[in-house]
C-alpha cells in the first residue's frame, strides 16, 4: 500500500507545522523520520492518521485496485495499525484485555491472537500478560510494548510507530528492531517510524526523510546505511 | 519572605488556578454563564430572603419569623454540603504541586484551611440570610440581635464546609465513605420529616437564638467545634498528602472478569464489557453511579415514609428522575471519557458508532434498577406502575436520544480515575439537563389531561417505542454528525486531556 502526500499544509497559528508539496512512500517501505523537537514528526503522522484537519493538501492510500483519500473514508483503517502515544491506549483494561479487545472488534480468533501474542514473547519479557495490572499501572516501558504490539496485532498493510524506541531497555529496542524488519519482509508492509536515535534508524530504515519546520529537507537512501554520516553532519553529532 | 507573604502568594496562585481554569481559557462564553448562574441563584436567594421574611411576619402565633427559618437550618446545611461537592476541591489536592518545594507541608495544610474556612462560598447563603435578618430581625430586635444571629449561621456554614472537607478526603480513600453523610443526613431528614413535628425544631432554635442574644456560652462552644473540625481536617489532610507522595499504590487488578457471555454478541459484546470495565475501574464514573444511586434511594425512602411529596408534580418529578438519573450522570459528559483514548478509538474504522449502541444498551439495562427501588411505592398505591412503564418507555426511547446528542459537540476530556474535578458542564450540557429533567413532566401533564391514565401514559410508552425500534437509525446519524465534526471535538479532547 503507497501513501501520497499531495500539498499538505498544517498550520499552528504562525507556526508552520507541516509544509509537504508532493511525497510518496512506496508499498512495503520502512521509512524513518528524523528531525529535531517540534519539527513537525507527530503532526504528519497525525495528518496521515486522519487525526488533524489539513489546512490544504491531502493524504492518499493507494495500490493496484485502491485510491482513497483518508480524510474522505474510513475504508483504510481496516488495514492501518498505529501508535503515536498514550491517548491510543484504553489504560483501564489489563494488557490481555486489550489485546482481546482488539482482536475480537477486527473478527481475529483466539487462536490467531495467541500465535501473534507468541511471537512477540521475548519482547514482552515476561512483563505484559497476566500481570493483573491496568495499563496506567505499567511503566512508560511496558505502555510502549502495548501499544507497538496493539498496533502491529492486526497484521497491518501499514504501520505507523512515533517513537517506538523510547522508554525501551536496550534489549527492547533490539528485539523491536528486529521484529519490524521481519514483518516488513514476511508481509510486505508499508512501515512509518519516527525516532529521535539516528542509530535505530539508520539500522531498520532504507529510506530516512528528514524534517525541519514541517518541510522534508532531504530524502535520504539509505539502501546501503550511507545515512549515518549525512544525518551526523546535519544534527552535529561529534566524537 | 514572610509567613503572610507566602500566604498571599499561595492563595493568589489558587485564583489564578481557578481563573485559568482551561474550560474558561477557551470558553469565554462559559465563563459569562457561570458569572450568569452565580448571579441568578444569588437573586434567587435574596428573593427567598425578602418574601420569607415578609410572609412568615406574624404567620406563626407571635413566633418570630426567625425562629420558624432557624428551625430549618440543617436542611440549609445539608443542600450546601451536596452543592460543594460540584464546587469544591480539597487541601490535598490543591498542596501537591508545593510538596517538593521548600514550603512545609504543615503550612500548606493551614493555608488551604483557612482559605476554604474564610472563603466567600461561606458567604453565599448571605444573599439570603441579610436580606431575611434585615427585614424579621434587625428592624424588630435590634443590629445587635442581628449580627448575633448572622454570626451563628456563618459559623454553621464553616463548620458545614469543614465537615464537607473531611468527607470528601476520606472519600479518596474509599468510596464507601459516601454513606456517612447519607446516612447522617438521612437521620436527620427523618427526623425533621417522619414525625408530626419536626424534632429538631426546638434545638436548631435554641441554638441560633442563643447567638441572636449573644450567649457567650453557645458562641464558645461552635467555635470549638468549628475548631475541632478544623483540627481534624488538618490532621487528616496532613496524613494523606504524606500517603499520596510516599505511598506504594495497590495497583494488582481485583476484579477481571471475562464477562464471556457478552462474546456472543460479537463487536458490541466487545463494546459492552468496555462500558462496564469503564463504570467500575474508575473513581469518576464510580463516584457519579453511587451518587445518582444515593439520590434514587434518598427521594424514595422520603417518599415511601413520609407525604412530603405526594403531590402530583413531585411524583412526576420523582419518578422521572430516578429513571433518568443514572443516565444524565454519564450521558451529559457522553465521550468525554472517551476523550482520554480517543485516537485509538478513531484510528478504529466505525468504533465510535459501535460505543455507541453499546452505551445506549447498556445504560438501557439500568433501568432494571429504577422500578426495583421504587416497588415499595407502587405496591403502596403512591406511585402507579403506568406511570412508570410511561416514564420507562419514553426515558429510553425519547431521552436518551436526546442526550446522546451530546455525543456530536462534548468535547472537553474528562479525567476517568480523578477525584470529582468540580468540571461545570458547558451551557449545552446545562440547557439539556433543563431540558431533560422537566420537559418530560409537561409532556406526561399534558398527555394524562387529554387522555387520562393509564392512556396517557400509554401515549408515553408508545412515543418511547419509536424510539427505541429506530435507535439504530438516530445512532447512526449521530455518528455521521460526529464524524463531521470530528476534528474539532478531537482537537477539543487533546487539548484538554489531563487538565
Amino acid at each position: 500500500m503507497n501513501i501520497i502526500i499531495q500539498n499538505l499544509k498544517k498550520n499552528f497559528g504562525d507556526k508552520v507545522a507541516v509544509n509537504i508539496d508532493n511525497f510518496k512512500i512506496h508499498s512495503g517501505e520502512i521509512l524513518g523520520l528524523v528531525g529535531n523537537n517540534g519539527a513537525g514528526k507527530s503532526t504528519l503522522f497525525r495528518l496521515i492518521l486522519d487525526l488533524i484537519k489539513a489546512d490544504k493538501g491531502t493524504v492518499r492510500m493507494t495500490d493496484a485496485f485502491i485510491d482513497i483519500n483518508v480524510a474522505e473514508t474510513e475504508e483504510w483503517k481496516d488495514w492501518t495499525g498505529a501508535f503515536v502515544d498514550d491517548s491510543f491506549l484504553i489504560d483501564y483494561l489489563t494488557p490481555d484485555e486489550y489485546f482481546q479487545f482488539i482482536a475480537r472488534i477486527s473478527g481475529k480468533s483466539p487462536e490467531e491472537l495467541q500465535q501473534f501474542l507468541e511471537k512477540f514473547q521475548h519482547f514482552m519479557a515476561n512483563e505484559i500478560l497476566g500481570q493483573k495490572k491496568f495499563i496506567r499501572n505499567l511503566s512508560a516501558g511496558n505502555k510502549q510494548k502495548v501499544g507497538i504490539m496493539a498496533a502491529m496485532l492486526l497484521q497491518p498493510q501499514i504501520l505507523i510507530l512515533d517513537e517506538p524506541f523510547n522508554f525501551l531497555d536496550p534489549s527492547s529496542q533490539s528485539a523491536i528492531k528486529h521484529l519490524l524488519k521481519k514483518y516488513n519482509e514476511e508481509t510486505g508492509s508499508t512501515i512509518l517510524v519516527s525516532s529521535h536515535n539516528l542509530q535505530h534508524t539508520v539500522d531498520i530504515c532504507p529510506r530516512i526523510a528528514l524534517l525541519e519546520d514541517g518541510v522534508i529537507i532531504k530524502d535520504i537512501d539509505n539502501s546501503d546505511g550511507q545515512a549515518q554520516q549525512e544525518l551526523e553532519n546535519y544534527f552535529e553529532i561529534s566524537d | 519572605m514572610n509567613k503572610y507573604q507566602l500566604y498571599k502568594l499561595l492563595r493568589n496562585n489558587e485564583s489564578l488556578k481557578e481563573r485559568r481554569h482551561p474550560m474558561f481559557d477557551k470558553n469565554r462564553f462559559m465563563k459569562f454563564l457561570l458569572i450568569f448562574m452565580w448571579l441568578y441563584y444569588a437573586a434567587i436567594l435574596l428573593f427567598m430572603g425578602v418574601t420569607m421574611a415578609i410572609g412568615m411576619k406574624g404567620a406563626y402565633n407571635g413566633v418570630a419569623a426567625y425562629h420558624v427559618l432557624d428551625g430549618w437550618f440543617p436542611i440549609v446545611l445539608i443542600i450546601d454540603f451536596w452543592v460543594r461537592f460540584i464546587m469544591q476541591d480539597t487541601p490535598v489536592n490543591q498542596a501537591k504541586p508545593y510538596t517538593l518545594l521548600p514550603i512545609r507541608r504543615s503550612f500548606l495544610m493551614h493555608v488551604y484551611l483557612l482559605r476554604s474556612g474564610f472563603s466567600l462560598g461561606n458567604l453565599y447563603w448571605g444573599f439570603m440570610l441579610v436580606p431575611f435578618g434585615l427585614i424579621a430581625i434587625a428592624v424588630h430586635f435590634g443590629w445587635i440581635t442581628f449580627i448575633g444571629w448572622l454570626l451563628g449561621w456563618w459559623l454553621l456554614c464553616i463548620a458545614d464546609g469543614f465537615c464537607y472537607l473531611f468527607v470528601r478526603t476520606l472519600l479518596t480513600k474509599h468510596m464507601a465513605w459516601l454513606l456517612l453523610p447519607i446516612v447522617i443526613h438521612g437521620a436527620i431528614i427523618a427526623a425533621m420529616f417522619v414525625p408530626e413535628h419536626n424534632w429538631l425544631d426546638m434545638p436548631c432554635t435554641i441554638l441560633l437564638n442563643a447567638f441572636a442574644n449573644w450567649n457567650i456560652l453557645y458562641i464558645i462552644a461552635l467555635f470549638a467545634i468549628v475548631a475541632l473540625l478544623y483540627y481534624a481536617n488538618f490532621l487528616l489532610q496532613n496524613a494523606l498528602v504524606y500517603n499520596e507522595i510516599s505511598k506504594k499504590e495497590e495497583v494488582e487488578v481485583k476484579n477481571t472478569a471475562k464477562m464471556s457471555f457478552l462474546n456472543r454478541y460479537g463487536c458490541i459484546g466487545e463494546y459492552l464489557k468496555l462500558e462496564v470495565r469503564m463504570r467500575m475501574r474508575n473513581k469518576t464514573v464510580k463516584m457519579q453511579f453511587a451518587m445518582g444511586l444515593g439520590m434514587m434511594l434518598l427521594f424514595s425512602v422520603i417518599m415511601y415514609f413520609s407525604d412530603v411529596y405526594d403531590g402530583s408534580f413531585m411524583k412526576s418529578f420523582i419518578c422521572l428522575y430516578n429513571y433518568i438519573v443514572l443516565g444524565m450522570m454519564t450521558l451529559i459528559s457522553i465521550m468525554c471519557h472517551e476523550g482520554n483514548y480517543i485516537d485509538g478509538l478513531m484510528s478504529r474504522r466505525e468504533s465510535i458508532y459501535q460505543l455507541l449502541r453499546a452505551k445506549y444498551y447498556f445504560n438501557s439495562l439500568l433501568l432494571i434498577i429504577p422500578p426495583i427501588i421504587l416497588l415499595p411505592q407502587m405496591i403502596t398505591g403512591k406511585m402507579s406502575v403506568w406511570m412508570n412503564l410511561g416514564y420507562l418507555f419514553f426515558t429510553v426511547g425519547i431521552l436518551f436520544p436526546i442526550l446522546f446528542q451530546l455525543a456530536v459537540y462534548n468535547k472537553d476530556t474528562l479525567p476517568l480515575n480523578q477525584k470529582l474535578t468540580g468540571k461545570q458542564g458547558n451551557a449545552t450540557q446545562q440547557i439539556v439537563s433543563l431540558v431533560i429533567l422537566f420537559i418530560p413532566i409537561g409532556v406526561e401533564k399534558l398527555a394524562t389531561l387529554l387522555l387520562g391514565d393509564p392512556w396517557g401514559y400509554i401515549l408515553l410508552m408508545s412515543m418511547g417505542f419509536v424510539g427505541i425500534i429506530t435507535h439504530k437509525l438516530w445512532l447512526r446519524n449521530i455518528y455521521r454528525r460526529f464524524m463531521i465534526r470530528r476534528y474539532i471535538n478531537m482537537e477539543g479532547f487533546r487539548a484538554t486531556r489531563n487538565s
